[in-house]
């Protein structure tokens, strides 16, 4: 039989087991609650603008300037939806914003994919001089460059009438851009060189190595870039602004802006537009969220 | 098929010199193995035979054709590449299939092609798989079999095995040596693995530092290295080297003396006059004995060199030894079975026929060695 001191010690050696078993789940309980807490504050902070912004777009313009605000409207008014398509100019506004946004994108991704591959797979001389330039591109402001550029598609040579108030004038400007050059020159260069090698010696050309190797394993950066490029040029609001005048020129971006009247704003009408036009943004985020990560993961996961 | 011709090629990458004038013959149906550590010059000698990289000087020809200034896939080689470099997006078919394509072949063609190379390789069950589906050595199949799809004139094959795991390495190792036995493709193999150039090549080209330092059958190059390098590059554990100098006695003979070593070799094993200068102009040399070559003395046995047992390395089929002896560590390889126990006192003897001497400059001093230079291979490829 043990002694009584012996069984004393197990005694207590179960208890201070038990004891710190209890503490460590209760320690990580309140590990989880309070990254909830965390992230919980940092969604709010997310999502309260839009939010404030939903809000207003289903209220009538008086019930707006109540005070203490209104965060829940009383009732469900959709008038300023209604003004928003026939009361102003928005199915066009979205049109061309599509049609800028749309030819941006698309020419900004062949133009991007190839440089990127000349940067990445090509030997030339002064490629690396190049390269940094179209880096050293990305310090200029686009303020700066605003004036220039309108002066440049107004007086373009060659041109029957001046670039304002034309698609060409908007979209050539916004065309290609050096970080895009530059996220497509580090994906392929995560490319395993011996692929470049292996369709060299099976006969492929250049441009073949490029459509039929290089082009299909990039997707993953090419919807990335292209996502950005688009979401990027469908809130211009800069260039847009200058380069058009007329109505039916307008994007989005400028459109909304130019519903704000100098004396009398319908603050609901606007919520109203901008609500309309970030929607379309966030489900298109949404099904492409996926490709975002993969493009993350691009460089673990090569062979 | 085809023979390749390497002749004084010369590559550098900036202030590196990779490859030094190197000189080989390869000849129709071949299977040459290039080995050598990492960064040695062998995969530079076999990109500049693919097109992958242009030569600084010296000549390549294929098949009787100069290829230095000719596209790479139109020198009809066909490359493996240790990651095998298989298209992850296309799926085996469309990967064996590439070159053909390539090249505008006939949609029939292409498909008996591929069905063809697929068959030898064992691939016709997984066609429509893509590489990400498939394991190291089917993926490595598969780079085999979009190889030999277009007929090539010449495989080059650069540590081909590397990427896979020992067992499968074993078993890929065979197969290349069949697939060998059946296409009769000239192949140039690049490997750092002694035991694949060993059991692989019809004959073996040994670089250090860009310059070629022997070549010859796996035999020629094991039994007779030409200097130290190649002998303690080959064979694990290596050559076992043991400093001291060499005299020369009656008879024509020499003695070799180092610290508790003292071993008369007759001039059967070393060549007396020209040898004489030599000595005497350098001084030191190197003994070396394979492990093999040492055997434990028996009990009352007696002249063998003393020393103590320091470390025991059952590998199963042998043990390895390292005994403290000589003034320094000897390698010896014994019977598994051996009763011998850390720390004991042991004699070694070794056959003074098999020893090699090795002068200062590092050259195997024996008569049957060769020298680099005086190699009719080389000379007749040089000229």
């Amino acid at each position: 039989m043990a002694a009584p001191g012996a069984i004393a010690e197990v005694t207590e050696a179960h208890a201070d087991y038990a004891r710190a078993a209890r503490r460590n789940r209760l320690l990580g309980f309140g590990k989880g609650v309070a990254a909830y807490v965390v992230l919980t504050v940092f969604a709010a902070i997310a999502l309260i603008p839009f939010v404030y912004l939903l809000s207003p777009s289903f209220r009538k313009s008086y019930e707006l300037l109540t005070f203490p605000p209104q965060w829940i409207p009383h009732s469900l008014y959709t008038g300023n939806f209604h003004h928003v398509l026939h009361g102003t100019s928005y199915p066009r506004w979205a049109l061309n914003t599509l049609i800028f946004a749309g030819s941006v994108t698309a020419v900004t991704l062949v133009i991007d994919t190839l440089a990127g591959y000349a940067f990445a797979r090509l030997r030339f001389p002064g490629r690396s001089l190049i390269f940094a330039l179209v880096i050293a591109t990305l310090m200029i402001p686009t303020a700066a460059v605003v004036a220039p550029l309108y002066i440049m598609i107004s007086r373009l040579p060659g041109w029957t009438h001046s670039g304002v108030n034309t698609y060409p004038g908007l979209i050539l400007p916004m065309v290609c851009s050096p970080l895009g050059v530059f996220m497509m020159r580090q994906f392929i260069s995560t490319l395993p060189e011996a692929l470049v090698e292996a369709a060299r010696l099976d006969g492929a050309g250049e441009w073949q190595i490029f459509r039929k190797i290089v082009l299909p394993l990039m997707k993953p950066a090419i919807v990335v870039l292209g996502i950005f490029t688009f979401m990027f040029q469908w809130v211009n609001f800069l260039w847009p602004l200058v380069i058009t005048t007329t109505d039916n020129m307008k994007t989005l971006t400028v459109g909304i802006a130019s519903l704000q009247g100098q004396f009398v704003t319908d603050w609901g009408v606007i919520s109203a537009a901008s609500v309309m036009t970030i929607f379309p943004m966030i489900v298109v985020f949404l099904i492409f969220q996926r490709w975002f990560v993969q493009a993350s993961m691009a460089g673990a996961l090569k062979q | 098929m085809a023979e390749i011709l390497i002749k004084h090629l010369v590559k550098s990458f900036g202030k590196v010199e990779a490859v030094k004038d190197v000189s080989l013959r390869i000849t129709d149906g071949e299977f040459l193995v290039l080995l050598g550590p990492s960064g040695c010059g062998k995969s530079t000698i076999l990109r500049v035979v693919a097109g992958l990289e242009d030569a600084d000087s010296g000549e390549i020809v294929v098949g009787g054709r100069l290829v230095n200034f000719i596209d790479p896939v139109k020198r009809n080689v066909a490359m493996v590449f240790q990651n095998y470099a298989l298209y992850p997006h296309m799926t085996v078919r469309k990967n064996i299939a590439f070159p053909l394509e390539m090249a505008k072949k006939p949609k029939h063609e292409i498909e008996a092609a591929v069905r063809r190379s697929a068959a030898i390789l064992g691939l016709e069950e997984m066609l429509e798989r893509l590489p990400e589906q498939l394991s190291g050595g089917q993926r490595q199949r598969v780079a085999l079999a979009r190889a030999i799809v277009r007929e090539p004139q010449a495989f080059l094959m650069d540590e081909p095995l590397s990427n896979l795991d020992a067992q499968l390495r074993i078993q890929t190792r065979l197969e290349l040596i069949q697939l060998h036995a059946r296409l009769g493709i000239t192949t140039m193999y690049v490997t750092h693995d002694q035991v694949e150039a060993m059991t692989m090549g019809h004959r073996i080209a040994v670089m250090k530092d860009g310059v070629l330092q022997q070549i010859g059958t796996p035999q020629d190059v094991y039994r007779r290295p030409a200097n130290i390098f190649v002998a303690t590059f080959l064979g694990a554990p290596p050559m076992n080297l043991v400093d001291g100098t060499l005299e020369s006695v009656g008879g024509g003979g020499w003695r070799f003396r180092g610290q508790n070593v003292d071993v008369q070799l007759s001039p059967e094993v070393l060549s007396p006059p020209e040898l004489r200068h030599e000595v005497e102009a350098t001084g030191n040399v190197k003994l070396g004995l394979r492990p093999e070559h040492i055997r434990i003395a028996a009990p009352g046995e007696d002249g063998g060199l003393p020393g103590r047992v320091l470390f025991l390395e059952p590998v199963g089929s042998d043990l390895y030894l390292t005994v403290e002896a000589g003034g320094g560590t000897v390698q010896v390889r014994t019977d598994p079975d051996s009763p011998l126990q850390q720390g004991e006192n042991v004699s070694l003897l070794f056959d003074p026929w098999r020893v090699h001497v090795f002068g200062a400059d590092g050259h195997n001093l024996r008569r049957d060695a060769p020298s680099v230079g005086a190699q009719p291979a080389l000379a007749e490829a040089a000229s």
